[in-house]
């Protein structure tokens, strides 16, 4: 990009910077003379305050969601592929002359027929709650015992932590890129160390089990660290006190770990594992990068929401498709904060 | 004292009459030097203004640095014209490409892609016909008609180069000549297969590799309509068959390869053979030199007949936003990249078959042998098809065909099931 290229880039940048400004401020006046000088409003300040970040979060979260809404009930594909039209407010209805409303038959084929090529969607649900479950485990198990180990006095911790933090730092792209190549069936190092002792290593990009194995082991890879930082800060929060008391009164380590750890780490962990769990049943960098055949079995409910949209260009049904993932999480979400009572300070 | 309620609205009133002033202005107006529609209509000359060209390509690295020489030599030419080329990877383009049917305002004023975009871009509506837009009269015959599309038979692309087609790459230090038949090829793979050197390498993980030996078996994608698929044939079963034979029997293969591991192992000298396009002979005769030796994909023993690699090429498309003055800076920069000189240099640094008749057939195609043999490489394949139907087709087989060479189907379930898939796929277009 040459000087011209920038500055024009930059010009665009404050042009738009200046038309929010703009439009802020008329927000702003507007909302000054309705609220202030007609109705004198008790709230006008906070209201007049949170306006902005309420008229962005609309635009932002609030549009996409009902257009991608409005899209699962049209049969939008490649060569239905129009922009709404301004007479009929804003909504999706018809293309180049025919009308694309199909009712909730998205909703329908979501659920009994494949979303991909041959995989329906309870097999590819089936996928990713096996992918989330392991994943999420070996994290907890992972990190809980490197943050169990790093918590003593040891000489050389600093590097230790430095170096188990490692994958974390990492930019995940480019961490995938590089495990895509060391788990090269034939010039990968993970096979070439493997020959070394004797023991003939699998296809890992492509052969189905292998290929998910793989997902899930660089993931663990790259997970632990996250996990291992935030429950050694549990570690650390918890008072020597304790230990010193237990250890007094005659309890062994495990017990002091049963009794005294695990508890006061609860609620540290507690969000950890609700982030991990999201985080990973979203997780579309590294089931696609690692999964570049294609393999169904090894495709998760996001990378195949992908595929239906942007490979087959399915988009109508995408669109339901995606709507379904969202009522498993919404599921999940409602049902692990009924059972473990997490917005209850909030509700008291 | 009270203050009237419509001058009290009067502030609000100016405010939002300046916001929208200030938009129209900015989108109305036009930009420095540009002239009006009329003078436009009645001036047909060069425009003076200043012209900005984002130029998408799908060429990478280093024939990337070709495409920005031919903009940098026509800048020199019009000062006034800049131009931002910027490489996407071609299914990355096509996406973009798609999706800028919802904004057109993301569009780049000119493409540098392949011939099977199109279908989805004609769809999408995101292209505009090229139909007497540029001079045809330089083309060779094999480069005219290409991307003819739609119930108005227009041109939707102009050709930069014609060919696009797989080849049979060999390194004549391993294999000293080009075979003429599949079991001649299998022999001389076995004969170049040990150790950490493969006699035979190509991307295992493409159906692009696939579609040649499926002609080679007399089957095709299509059936006559050119619209409904048929992959579940006995062609297909035989094709699927001789590359899992090719893989598994005759071992001449590593056992994942994909572009990148095949091209490596070529051109590091670790592989005797690889089945690759036309774009990358300017690179295996830098790597290669005087040992290397092109020449079509041999025939198939069991049928005698050739295997038939889809021919298509580099194309220019406008984008369908692109208009005015933009639009006759586009088109001459088309007619620029297609005379004679830059067409030759064109042979000289990517080393592609031009779509200029006067250079393809001077002594700067017809005096490289290497060239020749492409050339003659392009007489045995068929055109691409550019449907979108082609997209299910692709689709579909892409897995399949990573299935049965990873061992995990058998021939025939995946010849079926890519039939389920391309079916399905077409009934959702």
């Amino acid at each position: 990009m040459n000087f011209d290229q920038s500055a024009s880039a930059l010009q665009e940048i404050v042009l738009t910077l200046v038309v929010i400004a703009v439009a802020v401020a008329a927000l702003e006046g507007f909302l000054y003379l309705v609220l202030v000088r007609w109705i004198k409003a008790r709230l006008a300040v906070p209201l007049m305050l949170i306006a902005p970040a309420f008229v962005g979060l609309l635009l932002l979260i609030a549009y996409p969601l009902l257009w991608e809404l409005n899209v699962s009930f049209t049969n939008m594909s490649l060569r239905r592929f129009c922009a709404p039209d301004f007479p009929t407010a804003g909504l999706l209805t018809e293309c180049k002359g025919e009308s694309m409303f199909v009712g909730a038959e998205n909703y329908i084929k979501v659920f009994t027929t494949p979303v991909l090529q041959q995989a329906g969607f309870f097999q590819v649900l089936w996928q990713t709650v096996l992918w989330t479950v392991l994943n999420v485990t070996m994290h907890v198990a992972g990190g809980l015992g490197l943050a169990l180990l790093l918590h003593r006095q040891m000489r050389g911790k600093g590097i230790y932590r430095a170096l188990i933090v490692l994958p974390w730092a990492v930019p995940q792209i480019v961490a995938l890129a590089v495990w895509r190549t060391e788990l090269h069936g034939e010039f990968g190092m993970v096979n070439q160390l493997l020959d070394m002792v004797g023991v003939t290593g699998p296809s890992w990009l492509t052969d189905p089990t292998w290929n998910f194995a793989a997902m899930v082991l660089v993931n663990v890879w790259l997970g632990i660290p996250f996990m291992m930082v935030i429950l050694l800060g549990g570690l650390q929060s918890i008072p020597g006190d304790l230990y010193e008391a237990a250890e007094i009164d005659g309890a062994s380590s495990r017990q002091s770990f049963r009794h005294i750890t695990l508890p006061m780490i609860a609620p540290v962990l507690t969000p950890a594992i609700i982030l991990g769990v999201v985080w990973t049943f979203n997780n579309f960098n590294v089931p696609f990068v690692l999964n570049q055949n294609e393999l169904e079995t090894s495709d998760t409910l996001v990378t195949g929401l992908f595929r239906a949209a942007f490979q087959y260009n399915r988009y109508g049904f995408a669109g339901a498709y995606a709507f379904a993932i969202f009522a498993v999480l919404l599921l999940f979400v409602i049902f692990y904060v009924r059972r473990s009572g997490a917005l209850k300070s909030a509700n008291e | 004292m009270s203050v009237p309620k419509p001058i009290k609205f009067l502030p609000l009133a100016m405010v939002v009459a300046l916001v929208l002033a200030a938009c129209t202005s900015t989108s109305a107006s036009p930009s420095a030097g540009e002239p009006s529609e009329s003078a436009a209509a009645s001036e047909p000359s060069f425009p003076t203004g200043d012209i900005a060209i984002e130029l998408w390509t799908k060429e990478g690295d280093p024939n990337i640095d070709f495409v920005q020489q031919l903009a940098d030599d026509y800048s020199a030419l019009h000062p006034n014209v800049t131009f931002n080329v910027v490489n996407k990877d071609v299914e990355l383009l096509r996406e973009d490409m798609v999706n800028s049917a919802l904004a057109p305002e993301t569009q780049p004023e000119l493409l540098w892609t392949v011939l099977d975009h199109v279908g989805p871009f004609y769809d999408a509506g995101v292209v505009q016909p090229l139909t007497g837009q540029f001079d045809e009269s330089v083309l060779a015959d094999a480069a005219k008609g290409a991307g003819t599309y739609g119930p108005d038979n227009d041109v939707w692309v102009a050709p930069i180069s014609i060919g696009n087609q797989l080849m049979l790459y060999y390194n004549k230090t391993m294999v000293a000549d080009a075979p003429a038949d599949t079991d001649a090829m299998i022999a001389a793979a076995v004969a170049n297969t040990a150790g950490d050197k493969y006699g035979l390498v190509y991307n295992q993980t493409e159906p692009f590799w696939l579609v040649p030996w499926l002609g080679g078996f007399g089957g095709s994608v299509f059936d006559s309509d050119g619209q409904t698929p048929t992959l579940d044939t006995p062609e297909m079963q035989s094709t699927l068959q001789f590359l899992y034979d090719l893989k598994f029997d005759s071992a001449v293969m590593p056992s994942e390869c994909d572009y990148t591991c095949a091209d490596d192992l070529f051109k590091t000298g670790s592989a005797g053979m690889i089945i690759n396009g036309d774009w990358a002979l300017g690179d295996y005769t830098t790597a290669l030199g005087e040992d290397l030796g092109v020449t079509a994909i041999p025939m198939v023993k069991s049928t005698g007949t050739y295997p038939a690699p889809y021919i298509g090429g580099t194309y220019w498309m406008v984008p369908s936003a692109v208009e005015g003055d933009t639009l006759t800076v586009v088109l001459d920069f088309i007619d620029f990249t297609l005379a004679a000189d830059q067409q030759q240099a064109q042979v000289e640094v990517l080393k592609r078959l031009p779509s200029n008749d006067e250079i393809l057939n001077s002594a700067v195609v017809t005096g490289d042998p290497n060239l020749a043999d492409a050339a003659d490489a392009v007489s045995k394949g068929v055109p691409q098809p550019v449907n979108l139907e082609m997209r299910c087709n692709w689709d579909a087989m892409k897995p399949q065909m990573s299935a049965v060479l990873s061992g995990t189907a058998s021939v025939a379930d995946a010849a079926a099931a890519m039939q389920a898939a391309a079916d399905a796929c077409v009934a959702a277009l």
